[in-house]
């Protein structure tokens, strides 16, 4: 669907990736900065696999019951990849929270500055 | 500077904005994405991989060296997690209860615990919330049919939807539901101690004995006999099986070694 030019597609990622961004900056808890960031890279993700997709497409899996056009399969391995890279820094990123909750009783980055 | 974020986010997005205009439409046949060598894997791909679900050629043959990375990171965070020390006590300067926030910290209850001693410790945060009788039957009733499904995703990966990733998905669903209703500490229990770091590290081990497989086979790391179909179903095999394995019991652990 396209808005002056534009494939409304994209815009929404954009404004996703651009929502996300917002809130790894603005939020001061470090867990909705984490949740940001995950929303980046959802975007990301979305992105990719929007660009992948042809009119019409079946998925690439070459079986009966499916026919031409298929939709690019680079995109989904490359998303796969980038799921479970987002997957181990959220989990690093969620340990490190815990660390810093069980050593300064707070997860606010205003709190935590202000820590002697 | 925090209230000028939203002003930030919309520098970054107008540029991108622009950058997407540029593209060709997300559903346009013709778009580089479908010609370049997208194309070449549809046309190919199954005769040269044996594989019929192409994301699975994809991932395990054509790019099989950024899959072989992917399971060291995911490993690599694992091992980061659980470097980190566990129940480490605050200093008495730095306590905040005040706020409450400060409170109900189980690593300042017991101290002079072990640096290993994780199944003990993990005990502590269990039964703090009664888990519905009803939720509890369902998820333990559900579970082995869970498994199944896992499994099923697991060896039917190469010709259906699903593969190694997503069985793993399932399996590290199945011990973080029943983590929630029967306590983590006895889901933690249930993989012997002495196979867990096998099991951790399933995948980096199984990539570098395929890739030991594939240089001997065809002379080239991670290479694979491109007309010998069975030893190539064998080698995607044994990754996809790793993958669903070795993916399933990190995630488990990621979750079951998180604690306040």
């Amino acid at each position: 669907m396209l808005l002056f030019g534009l494939d409304l597609d994209y815009v929404a990622i954009v404004a996703l990736f651009g929502i996300g961004l917002y809130m790894l900056v603005a939020k001061s808890n470090l867990l909705k900065k984490l949740l940001g960031l995950n929303v980046m890279e959802t975007s990301v993700f979305a992105f990719l696999v929007t660009a992948g997709m042809v009119e019409g497409g079946d998925p690439p899996i070459l079986v009966a019951g499916t026919g031409a056009p298929f939709a690019s399969p680079i995109p989904h391995a490359m998303v796969l990849t980038g799921i479970v890279v987002a997957v181990s820094v959220t989990a690093v990123a969620l340990a490190l929270i815990v660390q810093i909750h069980a050593h300064y009783g707070t997860i606010e980055v205003d709190e935590l500055k202000e820590l002697p | 500077m925090r209230g000028w974020a939203w002003l930030l986010a919309l520098a970054v997005a107008l540029p991108l904005v622009v950058g997407v205009a540029g593209l060709p439409p997300h559903d346009a046949p013709d778009a580089p994405i479908h010609t370049h060598v997208g194309a070449r894997y549809l046309e190919r791909g199954v005769e040269e991989t044996g594989m019929k679900n192409l994301v699975t050629a994809v991932l395990l043959n054509y790019r099989g060296f950024d899959t072989f990375i992917e399971v060291v990171v995911i490993f690599t965070a694992l091992a980061a997690v659980l470097a980190l020390p566990r129940g480490a006590v605050r200093p008495a300067s730095r306590r905040r209860t005040e706020d409450g926030r400060g409170t109900g910290d189980p690593g300042a209850a017991d101290p002079d615990a072990p640096a290993g001693a994780n199944a003990g410790r993990l005990a502590d945060v269990d039964g703090e919330v009664p888990v519905s009788p009803v939720v509890g039957f369902v998820v333990r009733l559900l579970a082995p049919f869970m498994a199944l499904f896992a499994i099923a995703m697991l060896f039917r990966g190469h010709v259906t939807p699903g593969g190694g990733f997503q069985a793993a998905a399932v399996f590290a669903a199945i011990f973080i539901a029943l983590g929630l209703v029967m306590g983590r500490a006895r889901v933690g229990r249930l993989v012997s101690g002495r196979a867990q770091p096998w099991l951790q590290a399933a995948g980096p081990l199984a990539f570098a004995a395929v890739a030991w497989a594939g240089w001997r086979l065809t002379g080239h790391f991670l290479g694979y006999p491109m007309h010998d179909h069975t030893a190539q179903e064998a080698m995607a095999l044994v990754l996809e099986v790793a993958i669903g394995v070795g993916g399933g019991v990190i995630l488990a652990r990621l979750f079951l070694s998180m604690e306040t």
